[in-house]
């Protein structure tokens, strides 16, 4: 064997083993939500030795879990397409179009990316409230619109386009709208889905907002949901922990399906907030 | 009868403080092949995107068919462009490259595909239609750029450098092809490069840019015959013209006797009806061509350098004064490195010059 072959070997041991810490978390949660809620106060062991589904069957019909699907899915959805719908083309407006303020604009674009989100959740409940928004989708999705990444990610993709392309489509006779839905955006499809995925990710898995803005149980999302479940079960692990593992299916499913894009969106993010 | 060329009054343009074109009056006739050529950062390219209307215009008009079009969009004033890098658009097939223009303008499905495979024909691009630009080599995704500019029928064809990203031999080949292209389609051409060259073998007409203005302008042979100053007499011509400071000594019948300051055992007759005083300062101008090697009489040029190129070798040197020297041999095989020659310009084939710059006829 030699040195190489060692190193690799240590080397993908470490990353097993971090994979198993990281994984306990989610198969404890299996294992806890396929038990009899009495077996996990008294005796429960590490494998899984009993496949009761009680705990599914009753959370999926008494709690609201569906409507709860449907807000997060709903609001997640538009969330996610006026972001990148608006941030495409106020990017494309800083990129490419010359009018006064351009470099000021971008600057506060940049500032407000600065800002904590948390910092302006009083003065946005006061805003929702004032516009009567509590308990509704659009309170949930108003404040989430302002979303600076996505502004400045596009921005350094339309920069990077060379000037004389835009030129051959202003000769061959297309204007802004042209440039943008037929370069500049097929030219960065790959951007676009991995703004689109942590969009979304982020706005699914929001947890604070949509908690402070929902009261009413019938407009929460998932994550508020869960902690509802909570309140009116009392302290009932195995269904907080299907209603859990239910919360998170579409998520893991969709990571699964899109796991490379993902993982290029959040280097692309991580490269930005870096 | 309408007048389809192309016609610049007093065009200038500034980029801030700058002014880069100062003053240009261009005519270039319908179906011309018109070549602007100029040092590089001449402002030839700035030109050319104003006549497009990808810049604007400072001061001055630009007349394109007999329309006024110093104010109109790029589409609107009937030109077609060939950037230097191409600028095909990469996420589209070669066909949609070329389709392009004549989709946004709605045309129908059957004229655009007759027009493209017509283009594509002229250009043999048939085979690779449906190939992305990455796929092509640099000669066809040139070609590609032409055939984009050809199905929209343009009234002017502007091409900026369009060859400089090929290699030397692709280069002389498309150089052709374009000569080729321009007699087929019979339509005006505007065409910018820096290689003198290229400006010779293309042009009809020749404008030469310097400083922001047109130097001179005409056929290629009579700017390389004729020139009407120092600075366009050493751009025409490769290599470049010889200089050489001289006296004038005496009038003569015809025109001056000039003594070079160099080496002032030699003085030559140049023939000038406009000749200038005895003791002013000119400058002689003598093509690499027009020196003959001359046994024992003449200038006396050491020579350092020696180009063979097989047929024609340029020997290059310096005089004793040490003003540099390059003189042209033809079919001559023995070797001049390090050695003196003694040369003389072909009589009628000096010019001269003030020390200004100024052609002296
Ligand atoms: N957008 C611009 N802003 C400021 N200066 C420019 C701009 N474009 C060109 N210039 C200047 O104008 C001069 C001429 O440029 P250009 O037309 O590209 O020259 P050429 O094509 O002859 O090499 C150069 O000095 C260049 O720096
Ligand atoms: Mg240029």
């Amino acid at each position: 064997m030699t040195a190489k072959q060692g190193r690799n070997i240590a080397f993908s041991a470490l990353v097993l083993i971090a994979a198993a810490i990281w994984i306990f978390p989610l198969y404890w949660a299996l294992t806890t939500s396929l038990r009899s809620e009495n077996r996990i106060v008294s005796d429960a062991g590490v494998w899984i030795d009993e496949l009761n589904f009680s705990a599914y069957i009753e959370v999926l019909s008494t709690s609201k879990l569906p409507i709860w699907y449907l807000n997060s899915v709903g609001t997640s959805l538009i969330i996610t397409v006026i972001v990148l719908i608006t941030g495409m083309m106020c990017a494309y407006a800083l990129s490419q179009l010359r009018f006064p303020g351009r470099r000021l604009l971008y600057l506060v674009v940049v500032a407000s990316f600065m800002v904590p989100v948390p910092a302006l959740y009083v003065a946005q409940f006061v805003l929702m409230s004032d516009l009567g928004l509590v308990n509704s989708w659009w309170g949930i999705i108003l404040p989430q619109l302002i979303v600076p990444v996505v502004v400045i990610v596009y921005k350094q993709f339309f920069d990077a386009i060379p000037k004389e392309m835009r030129e051959a489509v202003l000769l061959d006779g297309g204007g802004e709208f042209t440039l943008l839905f037929k370069l500049y955006l097929p030219l960065n499809w790959g951007i676009t889905a991995a703004l689109a995925i942590i969009t979304f990710i982020s706005a699914w898995n929001n947890f604070f907002w949509p908690f402070l803005v929902v009261t009413s149980e019938s407009m929460m999302t998932i994550p508020v949901g869960i902690t509802q479940v909570n309140d009116s079960f009392g302290v009932f692990y195995a269904r907080m922990m299907a209603l859990a593992l239910l919360a998170a299916a579409p998520v893991i499913i969709g990571y699964l399906i899109f796991q490379k894009r993902v993982t290029e969106a959040v280097m692309i993010s991580a490269g930005v907030k870096g | 009868m309408e007048d389809t060329g192309v016609h610049l009054r007093g065009v200038t343009k500034d980029f801030g403080a700058v002014q880069v074109i100062r003053g240009v009056d261009i005519d270039i006739e319908r179906g011309q092949f018109a070549v602007f050529v100029g040092p590089s950062g001449c402002g030839k390219s700035t030109l050319l995107r104003m006549i497009a209307g990808l810049e604007e215009t400072s001061g001055g008009k630009i007349i394109i068919s007999d329309r006024d079009v110093t104010d109109f969009d790029p589409a609107d004033r009937g030109v077609a462009m060939v950037f230097q890098s191409y600028a095909l658009y990469p996420h589209l097939s070669v066909f949609e490259n070329m389709a392009f223009s004549l989709r946004l303008a709605k045309r129908p499905k059957a004229e655009v595909k007759d027009k493209v495979v017509e283009a594509a024909q002229i250009l043999q691009l048939t085979d690779h239609l449906d190939k992305k630009p990455s796929q092509l080599s640099g000669g066809q995704r040139q070609r590609v750029a032409i055939g984009r500019a050809i199905v929209r029928d343009p009234d002017v064809f502007l091409f900026d450098e369009p060859l400089s990203n090929l290699d030397a031999e692709l280069r002389v080949a498309m150089r052709l092809e374009l000569a080729r292209l321009h007699q087929k389609l019979g339509a005006t051409m505007i065409y910018v490069t820096h290689d003198q060259v290229e400006a010779m073998t293309l042009a009809d007409v020749i404008f030469v840019l310097q400083g922001g203005y047109v130097q001179q302008s005409g056929a290629p042979l009579d700017l390389y015959d004729d020139p009407s100053n120092r600075f366009v007499a050493g751009f025409i011509g490769s290599p470049s013209m010889n200089f050489f400071n001289a006296t004038v000594e005496d009038r003569t019948d015809t025109g001056i006797r000039a003594r070079l300051e160099g080496q002032p055992d030699v003085a030559f007759d140049v023939d000038l009806t406009a000749p200038p005083d005895p003791g002013a300062t000119v400058v002689l101008g003598m093509r690499p061509e027009h020196l003959v090697v001359t046994e024992g009489e003449g200038m006396r040029v050491t020579v350092d350098v020696a180009e063979e190129l097989g047929g024609v070798s340029y020997q290059h040197g310096t005089l004793d004064g040490g003003d540099p020297v390059i003189f042209q041999q033809t079919g001559a095989r023995h070797n001049m490195h390090g050695t003196v020659q003694t040369v003389t310009p072909q009589t009628d084939r000096i010019f001269a010059f003030t020390p200004e710059g100024d052609r002296i006829r």
